[in-house]
């Protein structure tokens, strides 16, 4: 292969990572609750732009640097502030419910948080690209690299290493795990449900808030972001399989290498590219690459 | 004493328990027998929390456990083993006995004893304590999902259908376990549900028939 296929790849990638911190989390949050939140992508946009108002009075009061903080702030203001709050007031009432119930809900809360962004932040594009700026460039073999877009994708590698050994290994972990495969069981043995469907929703807003803050530095930051997100973030779910991190991992690189790879050689074809990876993967595999039907484990 | 008063359970519009009353005495064994949909499954839930009741309460000596909410419920003490073994399959035989150890935040040198103890009274799965759960044959899950209810099941354990699906020979190996339970803990209540209760005659103390949601005699114990 050719050096100058390897800035496409590494566009793929970082694309990748944003995709795969979004899709992740929506993943999570359907292994654990059983629902299919589609006001996931409203998190991401949400995480966007808090970064980019949170890091702009940062830089102002101490520095560049200090707005760098914001990408990982936001986020968790966000999931600690809207993740429990939503979780009990909204889709407790949802659990259980028919699927259709439980989609007109999370849509309806979807519309809730679009609008409530057009009030809030308006209609004008937002951005920040000062955290790309100084984070600088990298140079090898006269090919000059964003340092930005690969600490995107050694995040997304930390966030997809640390899920599992979370799971694995951490008491949290263990009993979001029990709660994926048997509720009823679960309960039995002294694991409140209830408090694990709080957390994980956390977790799964804060992993789309994450993805959302990250990406506020490379795209303009406008309404329309989350309706766009969630339906890229359910194809990369559904060729992953549901309820799968390591299949959302491989998904999002899947999609990142073919969009950037459209963008190159095909640009008209760019939006759709996701789309004609979901079909392929899906005529072959109806559950995604590594679901099945009926599992239920994450 | 851990008792049922006039419980009823309703399960997809039909009613599953009608007014079921009954007493489990602590330090005893008492064999729930009944066909298949007779409610023998739908009782051991029920006291677990995990089906609402539609009227009735459900008392462990003088607390009433009836609006404990069903996760509170093992820290009382009460060890639920499903029918099915419903093993976590990822995770090692350990780790899956710990499971109610790490939810209930009990203290490593308890947990260490109740693990001791477990693998004390069931050797066999002392040995299986790395494999994981999902690699167990039948025989063996169900001794691990046994091992787990006694971890939880400080003062009452609670078996549903235990040799059900358990080949001969396996079956009596298990109610020799249970003979040896019986023995070591002799302050347990046990409550097992059974459809052929001829393998617990070693154990058993009280025999209630259960048919159609009724608890409907009260058999005298078997010697």
């Amino acid at each position: 292969m050719s050096s100058a296929y390897i800035p496409l790849i590494v566009d793929g990638l970082a694309d990748a990572a944003l995709i795969f911190f979004v899709a992740v989390g929506l993943t999570l949050v359907f292994s654990v609750m059983r629902i299919l939140n589609v006001a996931h992508g409203s998190f991401y946009a949400l995480g966007a732009y808090i970064s980019v108002v949170i890091g702009l009075w940062l830089t102002g009061r101490g520095g560049p640097v200090l707005g760098l903080a914001a990408l990982v702030i936001s986020p968790v203001l966000i999931a600690v502030l809207l993740g429990p709050l939503i979780e009990l007031t909204l889709l407790r009432w949802t659990y259980g419910r028919p699927e259709a119930l439980q989609i007109l809900v999370t849509f309806g809360l979807f519309l809730i948080l679009e609008d409530a962004q057009k009030l809030i932040f308006g209609v004008q594009p937002y951005s920040q690209d000062t955290p790309m700026q100084i984070l600088g460039i990298t140079r090898i073999g006269g090919i000059v690299y964003l340092n930005y877009q690969l600490i995107l994708v050694l995040m997304a590698v930390l966030v997809a290493v640390g899920l599992r050994l979370m799971l694995k290994r951490t008491r949290i972990g263990k009993l979001i795990v029990t709660v994926v495969t048997d509720q009823e069981l679960a309960q039995t043995l002294g694991i409140d449900s209830s408090r694990v469907f709080i957390l994980a929703f956390s977790l799964g807003v804060f992993l789309a808030a994450l993805g959302g803050a990250l990406a506020s530095p490379t795209v303009g930051v406008a309404p329309g972001l989350g309706s766009e997100t969630i339906v890229l973030a359910f194809a990369v779910a559904a060729i992953g399989g549901l309820g799968q991190i390591e299949g959302a991992a491989l998904a999002a690189i899947l999609v990142g290498l073919t969009r950037s790879a459209a963008i190159y050689f095909a640009p008209e074809f760019q939006p759709v590219a996701p789309y004609l990876v979901m079909l392929a993967v899906l005529l072959v595999r109806p559950f995604g690459l590594f679901g099945s039907i009926g599992l239920r484990r994450i | 004493m851990l008792r049922l008063e006039q419980v009823r359970v309703r399960f997809h519009d039909q009613i599953v328990l009608r007014d079921v009353k009954m007493d489990v005495p602590a330090s005893r064994t008492t064999v729930l027998i009944g066909r298949n949909g007779a409610g023998k499954t739908t009782t051991l839930r029920a006291i677990m929390g995990v089906l609402p009741l539609e009227n009735g309460r459900i008392w462990l000596d003088d607390v009433d456990l009836t609006g404990v909410r069903s996760h509170d419920r093992a820290r009382f003490g009460v060890g639920y083993a499903p029918e099915d073994r419903r093993l976590i399959p990822d995770f090692s035989v350990e780790d899956n006995l710990l499971l109610p150890a790490i939810a209930l935040r009990l203290a490593g040198e308890e947990r260490r004893r109740r693990l001791d103890e477990i693998f004390n009274l069931l050797p066999e799965v002392a040995a299986l304590r790395h494999r994981a759960g999902g690699v167990l044959s039948g025989g063996q899950g169900k001794m691990v999902a046994l091992g787990r209810a006694l971890m939880v099941g400080t003062r009452y354990v609670l078996l549903d259908e235990p040799f059900q699906g358990l080949a001969p020979a396996l079956a009596l190996s298990y109610a020799d376990t249970l003979v040896r339970l019986r023995k070591s803990r002799p302050d347990l209540g046990l409550l097992i549900t059974e459809s052929t209760p001829r393998l617990l005659d070693k154990i058993v103390d009280n025999s209630l028939l259960i048919e159609r949601g009724e608890i409907s005699s009260l058999a005298r114990k078997a010697a």
